[in-house]
């Protein structure tokens, strides 16, 4: 099956990088998001970045598969410069990928089987539909859904919709996945299933992952490597237990989940929160 | 100031060239589908959406123009003695004019507004970014099949209303205002040339693509959140309505000059 929907690109295989950025630097408006970030994803290993809401993860990733484009710096996929190709020449690339959208970008006018079986229905011409009923069957039972092949996505909870959004992104067996927050959203062990998933795809297929994520469990778990995003800079870089033990007071902080003095000094600051709340019109 | 104009002025250029590019893209992106077999069930999808259901509404905006046209035309020429050229006169104006534009002007409602409200909410949640990050052009999936589907179809609605605009005409000339059938016939056939029913059907083709550009130009550029759909949906309509009155006078000064140089010839062919 692997073979059959694989897509040739001539490259020299490179023993480690995959994926690189040089001196990234994105700006929305004066916003800047992404300051002169440089990175190197290594090929078969598992790359989870962290770092706290709204700073710039989403971003990163998409960079990488070329859905953003960067102010300055450069992105390559085995060495082959993507930042700056045209969208035609970017479609045989992302054949390689597969990207979770954090919000699961399901398309909702097709069931769930019609939007895990449409990268392959865009780049192979199917004859057998048996064997794409099982692979269908096969890719949501990895993700505990199979049965609901028939559902369109607005009757799933969201939960649900991430999982098939999931199933979706390794429909094709890429040779590198980008998650977006897969587990948020996800009770405890259903999200540790999609750990294990992660773990599995790297294992049996050799998969290349980066996983955002905000679940520390998570990530000790999956990590190869933990890469912790901050004010638009890489503060933090190296293994589970790297982390575990860095010296920065904000990695400290995250990892542990506190809150800063700062902002409890903010929550306090307001007093007592029934002071200020506005009664009801007819109270009196 | 100055520095506002400027903004607004680059801004507006800079948005007429991604309009251009869009275009671009999109009629390759329609040409390349037509070769190709397999995209041809998205178009029927499409046409059954755009198609079937604007049928009906089409059908009465036809036969309201040709009743109202003989209602308000027919003192006019009765006052001359000229009632019984009533036909010529309802259905000139039907078949060349008011048949196109308005069927067009009621698609840019009715379809631009779906399609633009579709395509727009696909964007906001991050849809056509899936499509692209699966190695699919959304131009290629989502556009072409639209611009085929109303190219298709915008003609043939356009005759549904003609014949509707002639039918109601007719009716309204001879069972209510009591012209004679016959010369009412008569002087309708003398009137219409075939040139004047094809040259409303072509302009079909020009006002379905146009349509179908902007309204899919106005989704896929539209901003985030509801409000942003909608403002997208307003302003598909009101460019697709202006291109259309645009584009109509434009055909009219093009076809009258093609008429003038090559319809007497055809004697000679
Ligand atoms: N399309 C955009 N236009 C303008 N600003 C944007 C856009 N996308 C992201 N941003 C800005 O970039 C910053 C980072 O956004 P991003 O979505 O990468 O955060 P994140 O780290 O993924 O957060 P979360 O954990 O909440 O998903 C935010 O401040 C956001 O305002
Ligand atoms: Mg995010």
């Amino acid at each position: 099956m692997k073979k059959k929907y694989e897509n040739n690109l001539d490259t020299e295989k490179s023993s480690n990088g995959v994926l690189s950025v040089k001196n990234l630097t994105k700006r929305f408006g004066t916003n800047v998001v992404l300051d002169n970030i440089s990175l190197t994803i290594e090929d078969g290993k598992t790359t989870v970045i962290i770092g706290p809401s709204g700073c710039g993860k989403t971003v990163l990733v998409k960079h990488l598969i070329a859905l953003l484009r960067p102010n300055s710096g450069e992105v390559y996929f085995k060495k082959h410069r993507i930042d700056n190709l045209s969208e035609n020449e970017l479609n045989n690339i992302r054949t390689h990928y597969g990207f979770l959208f954090q919000g699961g970008a399901l398309f909702d006018s097709l069931n769930v089987t019609e939007n895990i079986i449409f990268p392959i229905r865009q780049h192979c011409k199917i004859t057998d539909w048996k064997e794409v009923e099982e692979l269908v069957k096969s890719k949501l039972a990895m993700v505990g859904l199979d049965g609901f092949q028939q559902f369109y996505p607005s009757n799933l909870s969201g939960g649900q919709q991430k999982r098939v959004a999931l199933a979706r992104a390794i429909a094709l067996n890429p040779e590198i996945i980008l998650y977006d927050e897969p587990t948020t959203g996800l009770d405890p062990i259903r999200s540790d299933v999609i750990n294990e998933l992660v773990l599995k795809l790297q294992k049996e297929l050799g998969v290349t992952s980066v996983v955002v994520t905000h679940d520390m469990n998570s990530a000790y778990k999956i990590a190869d490597r933990i890469i912790m995003l901050h004010n638009g800079k890489i503060i933090a870089d190296g293994n589970a237990d790297h982390i575990r033990n860095h010296p920065h007071p904000v990695v400290q902080q995250f990892i542990s989940g506190q809150v800063s003095e700062e902002d409890l000094a903010v929550l306090r600051m307001r007093g007592n929160i029934s002071h200020t709340q506005f009664l009801p019109r007819d109270f009196e | 100031m100055i520095g506002i104009v400027g903004a607004k002025a680059i801004s507006g250029v800079g948005n007429m060239g991604r309009f251009s590019r869009f275009i671009w893209q999109s009629m390759v992106a329609s040409l390349r589908s037509c070769s190709k077999t397999h995209t041809y069930s998205l178009i029927w999808t499409q046409m059954y959406f755009i198609g079937v259901h604007s049928v009906p509404v089409v059908m009465i905006t036809g036969a309201f123009v040709g009743m109202t046209l003989a209602v308000q035309t027919y003192g006019q020429l009765a006052g001359m003695g000229l009632e019984e050229y009533l036909g010529s006169l309802i259905n000139i104006a039907v078949v060349k004019e008011l048949g196109p534009v308005l069927t067009a002007v009621m698609l840019a409602g009715r379809i631009g507004g779906a399609l633009t409200a579709e395509l727009g909410t696909m964007n906001v949640t991050e849809q056509i970014d899936a499509i692209r990050s699966m190695g699919t052009d959304p131009v290629k999936y989502l556009v072409a099949p639209r611009i085929l589907a109303c190219l298709l179809l915008t003609p043939v609605l356009i005759i549904f209303a003609d014949l509707l605009g002639i039918l109601g005409g007719y009716l309204v000339s001879v069972v209510h205002l009591g012209i004679n059938s016959r010369a009412y016939w008569l002087h309708s056939a003398n009137a219409v040339e075939k040139w004047d029913v094809f040259i409303g059907i072509i302009k079909g083709l020009f006002f379905g693509v146009a349509i179908a550009v902007i309204s899919c130009y106005k989704g896929f550029t539209c901003k985030e959140g509801a409000q942003g759909v909608g403002k997208a949906c307003t302003e598909a309509f009101v460019a697709s309505f202006i291109s259309i009155l645009a584009l109509d006078f434009a055909l009219v000064v093009i076809f009258k000059a093609i008429y003038d140089t090559f319809w007497p010839l055809r004697s000679m062919v």
